[in-house]
């Protein structure tokens, strides 16, 4: 059968409307939950960076979060990058902050937190909340073992982290992503001078 | 064209015309993403999910299809679909989601499903079509969980991220690169082409 332009350009029409109206009607459906897996993951990756979420729950999350965390300042900044700074305060007592970071990773850019306690002295940990790294190479910042080898370890100013041993400890990078690995520390370092450290490093 | 028979279908797309090593379709992500076997796994059904239900839909609507525009429907269908599985892992496996990020968009630019929505679901009824499609799919997934079996045992000495590695031996880093997995599907493809020729050989 032999079909002319206007059955064609309405065809078009009429299947982009309902395919673009059945997208819609499905996003809306799934707004809400969405909305909450956000919100969860991020206060999970607050909860995280601070070395707070050991064996929580899901639906523990929320309520440790209101509890113990509330916008902080550290050196006279209340936000970085576009994030707030948040603080974990316990009985009144501030314990640590977690610092936002940002930089550009491999692919794109790299966000998160990380945690340094109430005197500045060590990191509790590293967490991101965004990023698009290689899945498997570089996507494997967001593993445990690798997050896990930024807790506790000893921070000053003047002096940049990096790969390697510190005191007891080693810091691996990721075989096979070095660009990434690089990126990470870089966005680290940078959130140490610019914000933790900032009235201190000359 | 005659209706094939199910198991027809099934074998045709699992093993003997196997989209990725007898067409050589979806290289592309077969390479990229076979270096774990979780993501290898989500990334294929993710493309199942999505061939089977493009090849019904556009079967269905395979007579009202304008013939010139067929493929810019083809891919309003498919882009479709997989807005709607990223949507979907977003709202109920977001640690799923949070993994495979970049790679669900990528779902998009498989030329397994198109290759199915031009060379059968144009012809074919909707049911066979939708098996057609699922099970190209599923030939696709058992494909990159192959290759990923060799490479993450190999490169990280795991299975599903289960240490496997007793003996201690040193993992292959170049297991881990892209390079390896144009080595392991190259081979593969040698063997499926070897065992057709050979077949048509002895058929003369």
């Amino acid at each position: 059968m032999k079909r002319g332009h206007v059955y064609t350009f309405l065809f078009m029409v009429v299947i982009t409307a309902v395919l673009v109206f059945a997208l819609a009607a499905a996003y809306e459906g799934f707004k809400p939950s969405i909305q909450r897996n956000k919100q969860l993951q991020e206060q999970r990756a607050v909860l995280s960076a601070l070395g707070l979420d050991e064996g929580l729950k899901d639906n523990q999350i929320a309520a440790v979060y209101e509890e113990k965390i509330k916008p902080g300042k550290l050196n006279g900044f209340e936000e970085a990058y576009g994030m707030p700074i948040l603080a974990h305060i316990e009985n009144g007592e501030t314990l640590a902050y977690a610092v936002p970071i940002e930089g550009s990773g491999l692919w794109g850019a790299l966000r998160g937190y990380l945690g340094v306690n109430a005197d500045r002295t060590q990191t509790t940990g590293l967490v991101f909340t965004y990023q698009n790294e290689t899945p498997g190479l570089g996507g494997r910042i967001d593993e445990d073992w690798f997050k896990n080898q930024f807790r506790g370890l000893p921070i000053t100013p003047n002096t940049l982290m990096a790969y390697g041993s510190v005191e007891d400890k080693d810091i691996d990078a990721i075989t096979g992503a070095t660009q990434t690995s690089s990126a990470v520390m870089r966005t680290i370092n940078k959130s140490l001078t610019e914000i933790v450290f900032s009235e201190e490093v000359k | 064209m005659a209706n094939e028979k199910t198991s027809a279908i099934i074998k045709r797309n699992l093993f003997t015309e196997n989209q990725v090593l007898r067409a050589i379709l979806g290289i592309c992500s077969s390479l990229a993403v076979t270096n774990t076997m979780r993501n290898s796994l989500v990334m294929g059904l993710g493309v199942a999910f999505v061939t089977g239900l493009s090849s019904l839909t556009l079967s269905a609507m395979r007579n009202i299809i304008p013939h010139r525009v067929r493929m810019l429907v083809q891919t309003l269908v498919i882009a479709a679909y997989v807005i709607f599985v990223d949507l979907f892992l977003q709202a109920f496996l977001p640690d799923i989601s949070k993994h495979l990020g970049p790679y669900v968009g990528l779902i998009i630019t498989n030329c397994i499903i198109m290759g199915r929505a031009e060379a059968y679901a144009q012809q074919n009824p909707p049911l066979p079509a939708a098996l057609d499609g699922l099970f190209a799919g599923l030939g696709y997934t058992l494909v990159l969980l192959g290759v990923a079996f060799i490479r993450e045992a190999l490169g990280f000495g795991t299975i599903f991220g289960m240490n496997i590695n007793f003996i201690g031996f040193e993992t292959w880093t170049i297991m881990i690169m892209p390079p390896a997995a144009f080595f392991i599907i190259g081979a593969m493809i040698w063997v499926m082409s070897a065992r057709a020729a050979n077949k048509a050989a002895k058929a003369k």
